[in-house]
């Protein structure tokens, strides 16, 4: 049975999209029920204080509140908020739904009210009095770990969440032979997950049914299904999670909360529909931030720019508590730190450190962009050091594509590669010669442009269930109607990736059918089949793989049908228009339809065949996928205000084979933007008492179309052997591999000043000062001025 | 982002505003496009009894050309300002600062009435009414009063407005020949307001001498200024590159205390008001010398 | 936040010593205060009403006078609590006289949390600064009358 690619491959529009732009899709916060209750939520102000009293009367006789609750009253009603992850000799730091004794961060709840409207329930928790006596908040990581400093959690002696290891080779041998070692300290800074949509959570409880229904806007319904469960301790299968049209994770949403937990509590609490949607002041204090993470890169080379050796010491800022994966994310980083090159000795070590903070946990990338931007950054730093290209320095380093599957010393199979196919692709199409040249031209006039490379290579398609937390395998359930339209359900939780399509279009092409046949079902326990989630880049590579194996299954029964019906041998059968044909006479042909309505009707089905059409496939992978990729970044510094112009950015991207090139396109556009953010734009700053002074979006900057140029996208095709679909992923490369690619090029054309290093984001008035104070040797650099100061309008059309 | 209980009213007219004003006094706000009041209700920073939406009044709305100046009603948007034909040709100041206003949601709802009567230190208009030496028309039940841009703005976040009383009007000249105008800008990463704005108006005379400039400042400190001091070192010199950067560097006088905050330092502010001030200089002589820029 | 300058008053050291220990007419001076309650020795429970122009909170809180030697300085912390978040501080204030002057320097730390700390940042320090000149200028007029 051969299979057409009619659709597979092709640009498909996105079946979503209609609904989408048109304001006809569902969101939590567009449910209204019967008598639906309203939740708000009552925070610390403080980073770290003991809860000396709470005073809930006032805010109990307010008008039109149904209830007034704190941690001393929920008692052990509810249960504590899950971390997945274990890593050895980790201290557990598992946080109650509402604080009792003591808060440990800005933003952390301490008592919750209900009402008949939002209005009434935030009048009324400004009515409870909570008086705090506050306690001396550890904000710094590096100071958390000093001797004598305060401890957060008391049933521990120090900050320290966890110690982990890792080393390959002989590196003590690498560093002694090595002619240079180049040494930096980088900081990949905090950051806050901004998903258009914030969290919201809506819950009801029929007493009758004994059914607890949650609409969440999450990732992963089915864990958080399990976990509400488990913190509620109620059975399993009286919880139904929904999660409807999600408005962006980015990882933020693969988590269980406790305003999640705590909600679908009051439902049956209090036997009314009950709501909680997040105001974006909330969503940056209390959802998930990302990264935070300060590392010491060593790089031993010799003098012709080969790579001998790397130690890498990391501190992750986890903030107070754990989330539901936490500790795990920093341990990604160290797996990945050599990036795409051959590095034969490596040692990773990193500290977790608690702090009066918010926790981090799994973002766009989660680890792979530290690890990607540490070894980035520090080839650049080799080459800076020795004088070289940056490009050659790394194809000097990258294993050879015969080498694959390729070994890494940390312990990882990379599954396949051509890493100088893509960095060619990357220098031919930027015209990197030409721009080397047009920089040194334009240093002379005073103007100072800098070009950045990046390659890249990522772990994802996360992954096998062994090396997982909860599961690396995803479902999929293929369940044909008796009048042949076909119904995929994927455990797979898709929120914005377009999986709607890309699954139909496996589909279409499996079954000889139009994408309009295919209708993807996801994001409801209900219907759909235990699945895992959408997150790691793996919805494809793993939930696709799923759908595509139940499919097979699908075809081979309706191969068989057909067969028995034609009278032919099943396996000389083709799927195509529609009909079921013989391959070599396509007259002898059965309609799909006819097909399907005979397992239906099962009168002539063949004998001991089962009637129905529906197969099942939990896909296990035996490993990650590794995409890859290689980016250059164009900029102009104004040497006068040190504002940083984006001119042009190259991404060739190595995803496997692609199924959709605009999905495939809009997951890279999406991810270098927000790459961009954090290279140039974002960081969380809590202040020296730990209050998270970027509080709102009129301080925490994201990036804005104007900061965006028109983005070069092209592709090398490198098949994974890992999946039979030979798909890697591709949700996150475009932030893994843009991050360093953006902050090198800052570099690069603050060379001429003697910036050897610049942290992120890379502000303007760091920049500013940088060139002001620095020092020539010879004779300054010219600092002429670029711009007229139209700064980043001056792009702007109208 | 749940705004406390408030009485709300929409009057139709002018005089009902102003009577619905001066009854509710200090317990009131004037609600134009709310961007900027909305915010603060919503986080509850502001808690007024009463609002008074004064949207609706359509007899606020117009940019007309009247005894040699041009005005425009408080509640014009800054779209409308900025499509303004009558303003592109005879001020383009305006339109030029407007552009520059947040994004076109923004220009569709803000309206100038709220960017002067709010006074925040960081908003754009502030510093090209400055430059255009503006004038301010202020109404209340007793009658009006004709304020000039420089007396307007007291203090951060603080308009000279009295109670009970609202911006109407605002006038600016028509231009004379040989005037260019510029407005330079350097954005607040996140909100997009003016970390540094330096609005220019500068007319040149016979042989290229400088006649008449006005400069004005915004978001440098806790609120907007006329650069006095630069506007002395060009007034009747001729006009070069060198004369320019020399007197942008008179942009922060002692008086004026440069904000401090997470996006820029006092420092920084301070030094490119410099350098914003020598470029909206810059623009601005090249169009009164009729080059494009 | 590190606040500090000085201020001059128009009367002798001791009349500003007075001013500052008597609550009913410290209370006249502080601004946007609704009510100054004794609670013990040099120690006030306060309701203010506090804010700059459309912003604007209610806060209570308590101010005490920790240390001091009288009438040439003392110490004292301040801290209030309201919706919109809270405010501590401590500073110490010395009395200079200077004939029928006394110049009145501080030099404190506050620091603020909640709300107005992370959307009010940028206008901080500058609202302080307001409100402790509005004090003095209050603490100036009482002393002339
Ligand atoms: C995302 C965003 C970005 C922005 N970026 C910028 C920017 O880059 N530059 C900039 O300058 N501005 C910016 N703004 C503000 C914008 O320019 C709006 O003009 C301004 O916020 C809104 O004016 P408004 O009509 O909405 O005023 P409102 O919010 O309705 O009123 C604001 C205040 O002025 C008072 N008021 C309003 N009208 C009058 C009147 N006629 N007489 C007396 N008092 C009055 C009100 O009582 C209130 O206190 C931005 C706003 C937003 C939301």
């Amino acid at each position: 049975m051969a299979t057409a690619t009619r659709y597979m491959g092709r640009p498909l529009k996105r079946k979503e999209d209609p609904r989408l732009i048109q304001g006809l899709s569902h969101y939590v916060d567009d449910l209204r029920l019967p008598d639906m209750h309203y939740v708000v939520f009552v925070r610390s102000p403080h980073a770290h204080a003991r809860i000396r009293s709470m005073d809930t009367s006032r805010a109990q006789t307010a008008p039109g509140v149904l209830a007034v609750l704190t941690g001393q009253d929920l008692g052990n009603a509810v249960g504590v908020i899950p971390c997945a992850a274990q890593l050895p000799e980790m201290k557990l730091a598992l946080r109650p739904p509402l604080a009792t004794e003591r808060v440990l961060f800005v933003g952390e709840p301490v008592a919750l009210v209900v009402a008949v409207d939002r209005y009434a329930a935030r009048d009324a928790a400004e009515l409870v009095e909570v008086e705090y006596e506050p306690l001396t908040p550890i904000v710094d990581p590096e100071k958390a770990l000093a001797r004598g400093a305060p401890v957060l959690h008391p049933q521990y002696s120090d900050n320290v969440a966890y110690r982990w290891e890792l080393e390959g080779g002989d590196v003590g041998a690498a560093f002694q032979k090595a002619d240079k070692v180049v040494r930096q300290k980088m900081v990949n800074q905090r950051l806050i997950p901004v998903a258009l949509e914030p969290r919201a959570v809506v819950a009801n409880y029929k007493p009758g049914e004994n059914k607890l229904t949650v609409w969440s806007t999450t990732q992963i319904p089915h864990l958080l299904r399990t976990q509400i469960a488990a913190a509620l301790g109620v059975p399993e299968y009286i919880v139904h999670v929904i999660a409807p049209e999600v408005g962006g994770g980015f990882g933020s949403k693969l988590n269980v909360y406790a305003e999640e937990v705590l909600v679908a509590h009051l439902a049956m609490r209090l036997g009314k529909p009950v709501k909680w949607t997040e105001s974006r002041r909330e969503n940056f204090q209390a959802t998930i931030h990302g990264r935070d993470q300060i590392a010491t890169m060593e790089l031993a080379v010799k003098r012709d720019g080969t790579l001998l050796g790397l130690r890498c010491h990391i501190l992750a800022d986890l903030g107070a508590y754990y989330q539901l994966l936490t500790p795990l994310i920093p341990t990604l980083t160290g797996l990945m730190i050599c990036g795409c090159y051959k590095i034969p000795a490596v040692r990773v070590e990193i500290t977790g450190a608690f702090t009066n903070k918010m926790a981090t946990d799994a973002y766009r990338g989660a680890g792979r962009p530290e690890a990607t931007y540490f070894i980035e950054r520090a080839i650049d730093m080799v080459a800076a050091e020795l004088k070289k290209d940056p490009a050659e320095i790394r194809r000097k380093n990258f294993p050879k594509p015969k080498e694959f599957p390729y070994a890494t010393p940390t312990g990882l199979i990379y599954d396949s590669a051509n890493y100088p196919k893509s960095l060619d692709m990357a220098l031919k199409k930027s015209g990197y010669r030409r721009l080397r040249a047009q920089q040194a031209k334009l240093r002379r006039q005073g103007r100072y442009l800098g070009i950045g490379l990046s390659t890249y290579v990522e772990i994802c398609a996360m992954g096998p269930s062994s090396a997982m937390p909860a599961g690396g395998w995803e479902s999929a359930t293929v369940r044909i109607e008796p009048t042949g339209k076909v119904n995929i359900l994927t455990g797979a939780s898709p929120h914005g990736q377009g999986q709607e399509t890309s699954f139909a279009q496996i589909a279409a092409d499996l079954l000889g059918l139009e994408p309009d046949d295919i209708h993807v079902v996801h994001g409801d326990t209900a219907i759909v089949p235990y699945g895992i989630g959408t997150f790691g880049s793996r919805a494809t590579a793993v939930g696709g793989t799923a759908v595509y194996t139940a499919l097979v299954k699908i075809r081979d029964k309706l191969a068989t049908i057909a067969g028995h019906i034609l009278q032919e041998d099943p396996q000389r059968l083709v799927f195509r228009d529609k009909k079921i044909f013989l391959k070599s006479n396509p007259a002898k042909s059965v309609a799909f339809a006819e097909a399907v309505g005979a397992a239906y009707i099962a009168k002539a089905l063949p004998a001991g065949m089962e009637p129905g059409l529906e197969a099942t496939h939990f896909f296990e992978p035996s490993n990650f996928t590794f995409p890859f990729g290689a980016h250059v970044a164009v900029v102009e510094v104004d040497p006068e205000t040190g504002e940083v112009h984006l001119q042009r950015y190259v991404a060739v991207d190595d995803c496997g084979n692609v199924i959709n090139p605009l999905l495939v396109d809009g997951q890279v556009h999406g991810g270098i933007v927000q790459a961009l953010g954090q290279a140039f734009l974002e960081e969380a700053v809590y202040d020296e008492n730990g209050q998270l002074i970027t509080g709102e979006l009129t301080d925490y900057a994201i990036p804005r179309a104007w900061d965006v140029p028109r983005l070069e996208t092209a592709r090398t095709v490198t098949p994974s052997p890992v999946n039979p679909l030979g798909v890697k992923g591709v949700g996150e490369a475009g932030t893994i591999g843009a991050t360093p690619a953006l902050v090198n090029a800052v570099v690069d054309a603050l060379a001429p000043f003697g910036v050897r290093h610049l942290d992120m984001p890379t502000k303007r008035e760091r920049i500013w000062q940088l060139i002001r104070k620095f020092k020539p040797t010879g004779s300054r650099p010219a600092t002429k001025r670029v711009g007229d100061g139209r700064g980043r309008r001056g792009r702007r059309k109208r | 982002m749940i705004p406390a209980a408030f009485e709300y009213h929409a009057p139709k007219s002018l005089e009902e505003a102003l009577r619905l004003l001066s009854r509710h006094g200090n317990e009131a706000k004037i609600l134009a496009g709310g961007h900027s009041l909305l915010p603060l209700m919503k986080l509850r920073l502001a808690a007024p009894r009463c609002v008074i939406d004064i949207g609706r009044i359509q007899a606020l709305r117009y940019i007309r050309e009247e005894n040699g100046r041009i005005a425009i009603g408080a509640l014009t948007t800054h779209t409308e300002v900025l499509e303004s034909p009558l303003l592109r040709a005879k001020c383009p100041l305006l339109p030029q600062t407007a552009w520059e206003i947040g994004d076109v949601q923004v220009r569709n709802r803000g309206t100038v009435g709220w960017s002067l009567a709010h006074a925040d230190p960081a908003a754009d208009y502030p510093a090209a009414v400055l430059a255009l030496d503006a004038e301010l028309v202020a109404a209340s039940v007793h009658g009006t009063r004709t304020l000039r841009a420089m007396e307007f703005f007291v203090d951060m976040l603080t308009a000279a407005l009295l109670p009970g009383e609202i911006l109407t009007e605002v006038r600016v000249p028509i231009l004379p020949p040989r005037t260019g105008t510029a407005y330079r800008k350097l954005h607040q990463p996140a909100s997009g307001y003016a970390l540094v704005g330096a609005a220019a108006c500068l007319t040149l005379g016979p042989g290229g001498i400088v006649e008449r400039v006005a400069v004005g400042l915004t978001g440098v400190g806790p609120k907007a200024y006329r650069a006095v001091a630069v506007e002395k070192a060009l007034a009747g010199k001729k006009a070069s590159e060198k004369l320019l950067t020399g007197a942008a560097r008179h942009a922060v006088p002692e008086h004026v205390e440069p904000l401090s905050d997470l996006q820029a330092s006092a420092e920084y502010r301070t030094a490119m008001a410099v350098v914003f001030v020598r470029r909206a200089l810059e623009s601005a002589l090249a169009r009164a010398q009729g080059k494009p820029r | 936040m590190k606040l500090q300058g000085s201020y001059t008053l128009p009367a002798k050291r001791e009349a500003v010593w007075q001013l500052l220990n008597d609550p009913q007419r410290l209370a006249e001076c502080l601004p946007g205060c609704e009510q100054l309650e004794v609670v013990g020795v040099d120690h006030y429970r306060v309701r203010l009403k506090l804010g700059m122009a459309a912003i604007s909170g209610n806060y209570t809180g308590s101010v005490k006078l920790t240390e001091k030697k009288p009438p040439a300085w003392c110490r004292m912390s301040v801290e209030g609590q309201g919706a919109a978040g809270f405010v501590q501080g401590e500073a110490k204030i010395e009395l200079a006289g200077e004939g029928n002057q006394t110049v009145v320097r501080y030099a404190g730390e506050a620091s603020v949390g909640g709300l107005i700390a992370s959307v009010g940042n940028r206008m901080m320090e500058l609202a302080a600064r307001r409100i402790l000149e509005q004090f003095f200028a209050n603490l100036a007029s009482q002393l002339r009358t």
